[in-house]
């Protein structure tokens, strides 16, 4: 038994010192994420914040996405109880899915790379490795339990006790140690390391879907599922430490499963048979316009699920909408606009933060070209009869595709949720798709930096996620801050109506259509010139 | 012969880098022309821009007669590449990626790519992030045998394949020749190039230091000769024409310039020998010669 994990604290010390960088970012970014929106949820439930969002966060909507509270009145919903509703779970996800990368990252990963046989033929025993990396994820999560702790109490909130910050960090610790014994399981059973990882992450993605269902239904069932047992600890509330008992036990098997199925098989091998694939290509894939959807595939279909899922949960809040913008004077800024109905101005505002988030998508398709470019996977490619402009263009179509379509899944989302909360409303599905549609030449503007970018200096394509970044933000905070009219032009949600509360103008919106037309065409006389650049 | 490839005074800066300085060759029809120099001589550069992947600062290059650059569009109708470096998108088959070149290039041959796939033993049903780099050159190699072209376009292409492979590459390629259709075959394995190519073009530092068939090189290099005497053998060292002058016990082993071979062997004939080999030099001798010192 000793022989089987021989030498693992060498490799222990020797993945700290590997990973030192990796774990300091992870502790941080993760810890952070988790902890440090306190002061500004404070900001939110100044007044009759609370109140209000806690009508909002009552909504089976937002308890399928984030949990339920065990709060019963709105006066007991404190600062502590409505940070762990709304953060925890979420936080919790992060954690399992990073623990969950590392550890087949470093495990089953290793393996595939032959990075194991170099080091299976040291004096090192069979199962040091999985040991190793699976001590130091555990040391990590703890690190981050404290780190969480720490940072919640820092702020010195009335409703965040000491208790229930610790409880905050372990509950977020344990979901990644969970994620970890998932993931080695998952390691040892698929033929591959990317199976491993696609069903470790699926196996999540279920247990959150689940925990949603049985949320809303009965919260008990909840109880039952691993996922449960982080955020139904109810830190600053019930200070539950069951769920973190359970939650160890569960870590312990799995991890012993885990280890028991890697001492059984072969090194490189699994417990399920490798997916065979298809000898032949299917009629579909066997064109350029064909292989980019194939490869683009997966990234269009995860952001247009995003995009309505995002577009139907702001729709939720419009049942409502009036107490909670009433509740706070920061947000009654951010919307209030003279003359229009406030659902008119809360969608005005909210399609706005849409459509930038909309313009991702075919930024990262026109991106894509550039990295699978940099990648050599056009290489064989260039030398068949496939002209440079049939590349682009096919990318830059797709793009425009994807923009009109996400603008629809975004528009249709907030609005098909919108109107079935709302008892009378002012405004049908047609209003919010006109108001979507509106923002239309933004997005294809972003599109358009991208492929100008593509053809002339594709080194910086990520540069324009940075541009959309700084516009969204300007463009988000425009109504809190008095900013000057010159700054606010830089953005290109600036040069349109904002609709419904100004008129649309056919006008501006070909105007900008035909400029966006204009940079991908100068874009793509770039690209017809420039050396490919493979491989640096 | 009909040039099918001509390349004249070809030039390419990156940045500082100088990749190529001058790089002048041929390939004709029906002949196997063989690429070589070390990694970073500019052999990829070279094919890139052949390729209208990159654009030549100055030269002239054709194939088929027309501009690689601007008409690179007709030209790939005719001809078959396979990158050094063969990068596949992890979640499509073996057999998804062949099929998907050879509909891009248009002129497939499905039973060719059956036969191939079985010849190099590839497992077409499994996913390209499962396969090493030597299935993945499979891969390339496949989709660009399976279609009929007139040139062909090989960088490195045995790296990554086993002996058993790299034979039935070579295989493939005679038959290529035999039909009578060009290859430009860049390659650091020399008995590879020795045994396929009529002509060899070895580049350094972005010049093309050496150009010819085989025969002609060899007939400019040093071949070396173990000659042993019944006299002193000793007396051969300070003839013209021999160099490396080594004695051992009776036997003596120089290099011989070939244009004073006759001179050199009429006087060993007056020290009595006893016995006499002369090996031509070997590619890897010729290769040996522009990288040493």
């Amino acid at each position: 038994m000793k022989e089987q994990f021989a030498r693992w604290n060498i490799l222990f010390i020797q993945y700290l010192k590997r990973d030192w960088k990796k774990i300091i970012f992870w502790v941080l970014g993760l810890g952070l994420f988790a902890s440090a929106f306190v002061p500004a949820m404070e900001e939110i439930t100044r007044g009759e914040g609370l109140l209000g969002m806690y009508e909002t966060m009552k909504n089976p909507a937002m308890i399928s996405m984030v949990g339920p509270t065990p709060i019963e009145t709105a006066n007991d919903y404190t600062l502590g109880a409505m940070y762990s509703h709304m953060m925890l779970l979420f936080s919790a996800l992060f954690a399992m899915t990073i623990s969950m990368l590392h550890i087949i990252g470093h495990t089953r990963k290793e393996e595939d790379l032959g990075l194991t046989e170099l080091i299976r033929s040291f004096q090192v025993g069979r199962q040091s490795n999985s040991l190793a990396v699976i001590v130091e994820t555990v040391l990590i999560n703890i690190l981050i339990m404290f780190f969480v702790a720490g940072v919640m109490i820092s702020f010195g909130a009335d409703s965040i006790s000491t208790e229930g910050a610790f409880l905050f960090g372990a509950s977020i610790g344990v979901a990644g140690i969970m994620g970890a014994g998932i993931a080695l399981i998952m390691a040892q059973i698929m033929p591959i390391s990317s199976a491993a990882t696609g069903s470790s992450l699926g196996i999540m993605g279920l247990l959150y879907i689940i925990r949603g269902g049985t949320d809303i239904s009965n919260a008990d069932l909840s109880m039952l599922n691993p996922l449960g047992w982080t955020y139904l600890t109810y830190p600053f509330t019930q200070d539950n430490l069951k769920p973190i008992i359970y939650a160890l036990i569960f870590s312990v098997i799995t991890i012993i499963i885990a280890f028991a199925l890697e001492g059984a098989r072969d090194m490189g091998a699994g417990y399920l048979p490798q997916k065979e694939g298809r000898a032949e290509a299917k009629k579909s894939l066997l064109s350029v316009p064909g292989l980019f959807i194939r490869l683009n595939r997966g990234i269009i279909i995860s952001w247009l699920i995003a995009f309505i899922i995002l577009g139907a949960a702001y729709g939720a809040i419009y049942g409502d909408i009036e107490s909670f913008i009433d509740s706070n004077e920061l947000i009654q800024q951010m919307f209030a606009h003279s003359g229009v109905s406030i659902e008119e101005s809360f969608t005005g505002t909210i399609m706005m933060v849409m459509a930038a988030l909309v313009a991702i998508l075919p930024i990262a398709i026109v991106n894509k070209l550039f990295s699978e470019e940099r990648g050599l996977y056009l290489s064989q490619i260039y030398g068949t009869k496939v002209r440079r402009s049939q590349l682009y263009w096919t990318s830059v179509t797709l793009a425009i595709g994807v923009a009109i379509i996400g603008i629809l899944f975004a528009a249709g989302g907030l609005g098909g949720a919108a109107i079935s909360v709302m008892e009378d409303s002012s405004m049908d599905i047609f209003d919010f798709l006109a108001i979507g549609y509106n923002l239309l030449p933004i997005v294809l503007f972003f599109t358009a930096l991208a492929a100008l970018t593509l053809g002339w200096m594709p080194r910086l394509g990520k540069v324009i996620y940075g541009y959309l970044t700084y516009s969204f933000f300007l463009n988000y905070f425009e109504g809190m801050l008095d900013l000057p009219e010159p700054l606010l032009k830089t953005i290109p949600q600036s040069w349109i109506p904002n609709m419904p509360m100004e008129d649309f103008d056919i006008g501006i919106f070909i105007i900008m259509t035909g400029l966006s037309i204009l940079l991908m065409l100068i874009g793509y006389l770039g690209y017809s010139r420039r050396d490919m650049i493979e491989g640096d | 012969m009909s040039k099918i490839l001509r390349v004249k005074g070809l030039q390419k800066r990156f940045g500082k880098v100088q990749a190529l300085k001058d790089v002048t060759f041929d390939v004709e029809a029906g002949e196997v022309v063989g690429f070589i120099g070390p990694n970073g001589a500019g052999k990829s550069t070279t094919i890139r821009i052949l390729l209208g992947i990159i654009k030549m600062d100055s030269g002239d290059a054709k194939i088929f007669g027309k501009d690689v650059w601007k008409d690179s569009f007709e030209i790939h109708k005719r001809i078959s590449y396979v990158p050094g470096e063969v990068a596949l998108w992890g979640n499509l088959t073996g057999g998804e990626i062949i099929d998907l070149f050879m509909k891009l290039h248009g002129a497939g041959d499905r039973a060719k790519r059956d036969y191939l796939i079985e010849r190099f033993e590839l497992e077409p049903r499994k996913k390209a992030k499962g396969y090493s780099k030597g299935n993945r050159q499979k891969v390339g190699l496949i989709a660009a045998l399976s279609v009929d072209s007139d040139l062909y376009i090989f960088d490195e292409p045995t790296s990554g394949l086993d002996p058993l492979m790299e034979q039935v590459f070579q295989e493939e390629v005679e038959k290529i020749k035999e039909a009578g259709k060009s290859v430009l075959l860049s390659s650091h394995i020399l008995s590879e190039v020795e045994r396929l190519a009529d002509k060899v073009v070895i580049i350094r530092q972005g010049e093309i230091v050496e150009a010819g068939t085989l025969e002609e090189l060899r007939h400019l290099t040093r071949s070396t000769v173990v000659l042993e005497t019944e006299k002193d053998v000793s007396k051969l060292r300070d003839i013209k024409g021999v160099h490396d002058f080594v004695q051992r016990d009776d036997q003596g082993i120089f290099s011989v310039e070939n244009k004073y071979l006759n001179d050199i062997l009429i006087e060993a004939t007056k020290l009595g020998v006893k016995k006499f080999e002369a090996n031509p030099p070997t590619l890897e001798d010729l290769f040996m010669r522009h990288y040493k010192g």
